[in-house]
């Protein structure tokens, strides 16, 4: 049985990233690239595979046949250096198991919308193949045993954002905002890489199964911990102030737009929450924080979805409130309420992201809602014009970032100038060679 | 039309260059309606060529395709050479056997510029090239050898590889290294724009918005607005704006003069800082002058939109400028352009090695050039510009088109057009639309009796219609007419309570769907909804998905077995007693107005004899889902809307027997037993959806379902013509198959070509049905049937030309545009869309307006002027030019092809530089095939003109070509 799973869960995330090594060698072969047919034909094997794969797991983790599979599933070390183990090890449990089969049934359901809705777009291939590294990604930080793997899936996510974000690189505003998605993701990933070896010094493993040891930390070790994991969720969730990526992230195709950040990949920090739970459950300050941060990049959302007239952008920040009340469910520790909430808000999203561009259609036969102040400006009317432009110019975070950040980039300016300084400078050697 | 005279009226510089940017800015109206128009329409007045190099260079836009665009074209053959030499000729005339060099006269050089690529602007390419070995030198070494030598020591071309010079600001800053003003500037401004324009898809308004949108933004930035950091300052400006209350007028005289530009500057620094964002723009200068096309909105005006911009951008201007060092002043800063690079050598030698190929010059001779020989050739090439090329290219490119065309009408006209006088078996009346040839052509292959014509598609009954779940009348007509009259939907007497109690179910299902999309951005009402809706939604997007059509039937289905829609009929005719209320339209015709309209439309279209038993009226109108474009599908001749009620309403008219009566006193004998069936063709889903069928008499249902039975084959045999331009559907599908893909298309959401809409069409035949009638033109050609027999003075020509002429004019233009420069004057790739306070798309997330059709509209459009041919002599044309002004204006000036075919002895001739010019058109066979599937599912692509022998005159082919395909099938509901 547990080999049975073991292929099950081997299926389920290396499918879709051998599909894409197979249009890769296609192309290598043949010189160009294969046909749109093709490329839909091999992709979407490899993510149908995973889907069945992923329920292959559940049925064994139900019981199906024989005992219930619950818990760590070993495939032998990854990496040893010495004394220092990074192991292969997946995970099976009712978490992993939810997050998988509806992040590979999305994606899947995806890639089938995308046949017809990209074609003759000159990156179609290009699109399927982020496709496919972007499931591999998802099963890898769904299924991951511990956080060196979670990291590797986490990476790919991240990766394929952002080049989703820029698809449309002959412009220059999607590759601008692609490169600010990136930016956020290398800010806050560090914290989930400093957060990973940290955790290995404390509790001398990363294995989540090791995290329940995370009780007994003291109570700065854990805060620490916390606020590390806190902090790349942020990022990647898009909590403030992080918030600035998320509406530029809209530049893509509406399908990757659908479901990373309608569906899949906008939740994926708060499922690192609910994975390494025990860290957060020990540390009543990071929790604070995370509730913190949750509510008000709720009420931030909200306040800007009111003002937002295009459809896509509205629709991003009306996903962000979701995302943000569901950090603070995690926060106050409502695990279970979160993951439920997570899963149906991320099913609500994926069909209106779908839909967005009928937002015409749906008008012309139901007509909309007339303008109305919210309530806080009927309470207090003198808020209206402060709210309004707050809310449009959105706190103007992104440039409360770049000031921030004004210092790194000015050094990496005065590099680049010595840089270039002592290219110039004649250099004998190279006019002999 | 309100906007394109180039007459200004004002003195002031700054009201007069806003002025001269509202005629070239575009004026597309909110995306609801589309309504197809000459993109540069402002330009009408000039001649084709003149109007859109001027109209291009000013929105900086391609006026045509590019060189190699043409050059793919003349490789595969789709320009013959001998256009390309006869176009040359042409342009140049008597100069084209001048001497440039010894052995190379003009128009050879041109030639060979035209058609091979030696003079490349790119010096690493053709570098990359020739050491690759792939370049054409490889060829002819020495040749190759000897121009880089005589090039080295030749005086050189002085042509720079200078870029476009600079406009405003921003141009130099950013050469210079600066940070781009308009990347802070324009985000600001499509925020504030978008949410001021906004018409109800946000849910707050902009504060103070009646205020107009200068004092409002102002307003907002003097009560917290934070201005962006590039652009400190500007709150200060914008309250001393608000404390003075100044006019937008001052505020930008006031700027302009901050900015440095001086008096001669101005009008040009205006009109370009007007079309840096030309969408938004556009749409501000739009309402402005349409303020109807939206209803409950604010006041709108250009120059205060204006007027921000250039308070924002001044400061900044400012800031980046003194970043940099550079004054801000524009007449400073516009000399500190940097000089552009020298042009290399080898891009000379390119040239003359591309001259001495063409003039076969021996390597020697070409060693042996004189300097004035060489400076002779440069100044050649020098007015051989890249714009004067594509000029003829696009010559040639019609020309060689335009011949096909013409060659295949004089063959078939050689054939017969004896259709025989028996009474028609069923006569079938379209909208002129292109999209109809096919179907109109599968119909007249069943039966040498079935009978087609083409009328504008509102058939002649312009009206205000209201549907019966309208909220308020909307124009059904050509949008340069305004109708008189308001047609209702009303339900029959016996279903107005169920109507009543369906309108009150209805109201409370579409609130609640509001109610909840709106609670589903709140915080509370998105967790709720999450929770409440969230599964089932996914379970709808997957079904949806993956079987749109399935979920699409089952939907209507369901509709049509708990709510059917009331029994209706339309409100057609007006008692003669009944008084029109105080200044409101009257509703319905009187009996003596329904009189003329069916007399008109039916003498129009030439049908006053031989009426047949059955006459279906088909308007079209276009259904999909996820289109913000869906409208520009829709009917033009309807205004953007659908021809359905038209359809309808012309039927019903033509059905009473007191308008029969009247009909008959003015000489149109409509028999007793005729009966009109009005009908919508869906050009995407190929359904066709009948009206009032309950009103047909019992006597009349034999005849109906001849109709009926020739329209359900045909609209598959439609379907499938359709299919082989996607490349989703196999060239092998069965008629059945194929219907069942374009009615998946129609109803999937991961669709973004559900129909390809005018795409391709090139031609507009206007004359007798009999003539063209068996010839396959592939969906290209809007077909207007009219007959000169019986149009003794030119009255009836000269109506469907004033409209047909700017309707037909207007498509093709519009297509043209969009397919020469996607990107400027089309909206480029539909996949980024984002729609926008209901009036447009942007791409991503904040972008210009976008404008114009997408890609997956156009992209295998041939962009070329509409080719009209009318069956009627040059003179009946100058008559018909000479009182209408705007078809004069389009003909005059070029921007449609006009040419007669004369009614009785069919000579043809081409109307050119003022005066039809004489074709004779080459002796052609065409290809014959049985039926016109055999002819366009061998190729996805555009095919030429064949016979089709099932449509033409049994006399033509003999008789046994009757194929039998009238089986009555099951009636729809």
């Amino acid at each position: 049985m547990i080999e049975a799973v073991q292929v099950a869960l081997a299926v389920a995330v290396l499918a879709p990233i051998v599909s894409v090594g197979w249009v890769g060698l296609q192309t290598m072969l043949a010189d160009r690239h294969p046909s749109e047919s093709q490329t839909v034909r091999i992709v979407g094997t490899g993510l149908v595979a995973s889907v069945l794969a992923g329920l292959v797991v559940l049925a064994a983790m139900l019981g199906a046949a024989g005992p219930p599979v619950v818990g760590d599933i070993e495939f032998g070390d990854w990496l040893r250096i010495g004394d220092f183990l990074i192991a292969g090890v997946l995970r099976v449990d009712g978490i992993s198991v939810t997050i998988s089969l509806f992040s590979s049934i999305l994606t899947a359901l995806v890639a089938r919308f995308s046949r017809t809705y990209l074609h003759r777009e000159p990156g179609f291939v290009r699109f399927y193949v982020l496709l496919g590294l972007f499931a591999t990604g998802t099963q890898l930080v769904a299924l991951a045993g511990a956080l060196e793997l979670f990291f590797a899936g986490w990476e790919l996510i991240g990766i394929a954002s952002a080049f989703f974000i820029g698809y449309f690189h002959d412009r220059a505003e999607p590759v601008r905002s692609s490169l600010r998605a990136f930016a956020t993701y290398r800010f806050s990933d560090a914290g989930l890489l400093i957060a990973t070896v940290t955790t290995f010094e404390f509790l001398g493993s990363a294995r989540f199964s090791a995290f329940e040891g995370a009780a007994s930390l003291p109570s700065g070790e854990a805060t620490l911990l916390a606020l590390l994991f806190l902090l790349s969720a942020m990022g990647k969730s898009a909590q403030l102030p992080f918030s600035g990526w998320l509406p530029r992230a809209m530049e893509g195709p509406t399908p990757s737009s659908a479901l990373f950040y309608g569906a899949v990949s906008i939740h994926a920090g708060l499922f690192l929450l609910l994975r390494v739970w025990p860290v957060m459950e020990a540390s009543i300050p990071a929790r604070t924080v995370g509730v913190a941060v949750g509510l008000a990049t709720a009420l931030y959302a909200s306040a800007v979805v009111r003002v937002h007239p295009d459809a896509k952008g509205a629709l991003a920040h009306a996903t962000l409130t979701q995302v943000g009340l569901i950090l603070a469910e995690i926060c106050v520790g409502w695990t279970q309420l979160a993951l439920v909430h997570l899963v149906c808000h991320a099913f609500l999203r994926l069909g209106q992201y779908l839909k967005a561009p009928n937002m015409i259609h749906d008008t012309h036969r139901i007509g909309h809602e007339p303008h109305r102040p919210s309530l806080l400006v009927r309470l207090w009317p003198g808020m209206e014009a402060p709210l309004y432009a707050a809310a449009l110019h959105r706190l103007r975070l992104d440039e409360r970032i770049d000031v921030a950040f004004s210092p790194v980039l000015a050094a990496a300016r005065t590099l680049d100038r010595v840089d270039r300084w002592l290219r110039r400078a004649p250099r004998p050697r190279d006019t002999s060679e | 039309m309100s906007h394109g005279d180039e007459t200004v009226h004002s003195s002031d510089p700054v009201l007069r260059a806003l002025d001269r940017a509202r005629g070239v800015l575009p004026d597309q109206g909110p995306i609801g309606v589309f309504i197809h128009h000459n993109t540069l329409h402002a330009y009408q007045h000039l001649s084709f060529h003149d109007g859109v190099q001027a109209g291009a260079r000013a929105l900086g836009a391609r006026p045509y395709l590019s060189l190699d665009e043409f050059r793919a074209a003349w490789r595969r053959g789709r320009i013959a050479d001998d256009d390309v030499r006869h176009e040359v000729s042409a342009f140049l005339s008597s100069r084209r056997d001048d001497v440039v060099v010894p052995g190379l006269s003009r128009g050879t050089l041109w030639h060979a510029m035209m058609v091979t690529p030696m003079d490349t602007a790119d010096a690493a390419g053709l570098e990359f090239d020739i050491r690759e070995g792939v370049a054409p030198q490889r060829e002819d070494q020495p040749l190759w050898a000897a121009c880089l030598a005589r090039v080295a020591t030749a005086p050189r071309r002085t042509t720079a590889l200078a870029g476009p010079s600079p406009r405003r600001h921003r141009d130099v800053l950013v050469v210079l290294g600066g940070d781009d003003p308009d990347m802070v500037v324009h985000p600001e401004l499509i925020r504030l724009g978008a949410g001021y324009l906004d018409m109800g898809q946000a849910r707050a308004e902009l504060p103070e918005r009646q205020r107009g949108f200068l004092m409002s933004v102002c307003a907002l930035y003097d009560r917290g607005g934070r201005a962006p950091r590039l652009c400190r300052g500007v709150g200060d400006d914008m309250r001393d704006v608000l404390g003075a209350q100044r006019s937008a007028r001052d505020v930008i005289a006031h700027c302009v003069e901050a900015l440095g530009v001086d008096a001669a500057t101005l009008d040009d620094f205006l009109f370009d800082t007007a079309l840096a964002l030309p969408g938004w723009t556009g749409m501000f200068a739009r309402l402005e002058r349409h303020p109807e096309d939206h209803p409950h909105g604010p006041p709108v005006s250009l120059a205060d939109f204006v007027a921000v911009r250039l308070l924002l951008e001044r400061r900044a201007v400012e800031h980046v400028a003194s970043h940099l060092g550079a004054p801000s002043a524009w007449t400073a800063l516009r000399t500190s352009m940097p000089t552009p690079q020298s042009r290399p050598a080898i891009l000379d030698a390119a040239l003359l090695w591309g001259a001495a190929r063409a003039a076969e010059l021996a390597p020697s001779t070409v060693r042996a050039l004189s300097d004035a020989a060489v400076q002779s050739l440069w100044q050649a090439c020098d007015e051989c510009t890249d714009i004067a090329r594509r000029q003829i290219f696009v010559e040639a490119y019609e020309r060689s088109y335009r011949a096909s065309i013409l060659d295949a009408l004089a063959a078939r006209r050689k054939l017969s057009s004896d259709y025989g006088d028996d009474r028609p078996v069923a006569q079938f009346i379209f909208c002129i639309d292109e999209r109809e040839e096919s179907i109109r052509r599968a119909l007249e292959e069943q039966h040498p009796r079935f009978m087609t014509y083409g009328a504008a598609g509102f058939f002649g009954v312009a009206i205000d219609y209201q549907g019966l779940y309208d909220l308020e009348p909307a124009a059904h007509c050509p949008v340069v007419v305004t109708p008189s009259h308001e047609v209702h939907e009303q339900p029959l007497f016996t279903d107005l309570g169920w109507h009543a109690m369906r309108l009150r179910l209805r109201d409370r299902w579409h609130s609640l769907e509001r109610r909840s999309a709106a609670a589903s951005r709140t915080l509370g009402g998105g967790a709720g909804l999450s929770f409440l809706l969230g599964p089932v939604s996914a379970a709808r997007t997957l079904v949806h998905v993956l079987a749109p059509r399935e979920l699409h039937l089952l939907g209507t289905r369901i509709r049509a077995r708990l709510a059917p829609r009331p029994t209706t009929r339309l409100s057609t005719i007006r008692p003669e007693a009944q008084p029109t209320q105080g200044g409101r339209k009257p509703v319905g015709f009187s009996l003596e107005e329904s009189v003329d309209r069916i007399v008109a439309t039916l003498t129009n279209i030439g049908l006053t004899r031989n009426l047949a038993p059955a006459i279906v009226v088909l308007g079209h109108g276009s259904t999909s889902v996820n289109n913000p474009h869906e409208s520009a599908h829709d009917c033009g001749a309807c205004g953007g809307r659908r021809g359905g009620a038209n359809a309808r309403l012309f039927a019903d008219m033509a059905n009473r027997p007191d308008v029969r009566e009247a009909v008959r006193r003015r000489g149109i004998d409509i028999p007793a037993d005729t009966w009109f069936v009005g009908a919508l063709h869906d050009t995407a889903s190929d359904e066709v959806r009948y009206y009032d069928l309950e009103a047909l008499p019992p006597s009349q249902t034999a005849a109906f379902e001849v109709a009926f039975a020739a329209l359900e084959t045909a609209r598959r045999d439609s379907a499938l013509e359709r299919c082989r331009r996607f490349d989703h559907a196999p060239l092998t599908l069965t008629p059945e198959q194929a219907l069942q893909h374009v009615e998946v298309r129609s109803a999937s959401l991961a669709q973004p070509r559900p129909e390809y809409g005018h795409c391709t069409n090139a031609i507009c035949i206007v004359g007798r049905r009999e003539l063209t009638r068996g010839l396959h033109l592939d969906r290209r050609a809007f077909l207007v049937s009219y007959d000169p027999t019986t149009d003794r003075d030119d009255k009836i020509l000269e109506r469907i030309l004033a409209a047909v002429g700017p309707v037909g004019a207007g498509i093709s233009l519009e297509y043209y545009f969009s397919s020469v420069d996607n990107e400027v004057f089309g909206c480029g790739t539909k996949l980024p869309h984002n729609v926008t306070g209901l009036i447009g798309v942007m791409n991503g997330h904040q972008s210009d307006l976008r404008t114009g059709l997408p890609l997956q509209m156009v992209e295998i459009h041939e962009p070329m002027r509409l080719l009209i041919v009318v069956d009627a002599s040059p003179e009946a044309l100058l008559t018909v030019a000479s009182r209408q002004a705007e078809v004069a204006e389009l003909v005059g000036n070029a921007w449609v092809q006009l040419v007669s075919v004369h009614p009785v002895t069919g000579d043809t001739a081409l109307f050119e530089r003022g005066a039809f010019v004489p074709y004779e058109p080459r002796p052609t066979l065409l290809p014959v095939v049985e039926r016109s599937a055999e002819w366009h599912l061998r190729t996805r692509d555009h095919v030429p003109p064949a016979l089709v022998r099932a449509a033409l005159p049994i006399t033509t082919v003999g008789p046994g070509h009757y194929t039998g395909h009238l089986t009555t099938s099951r009636m729809l509901a």
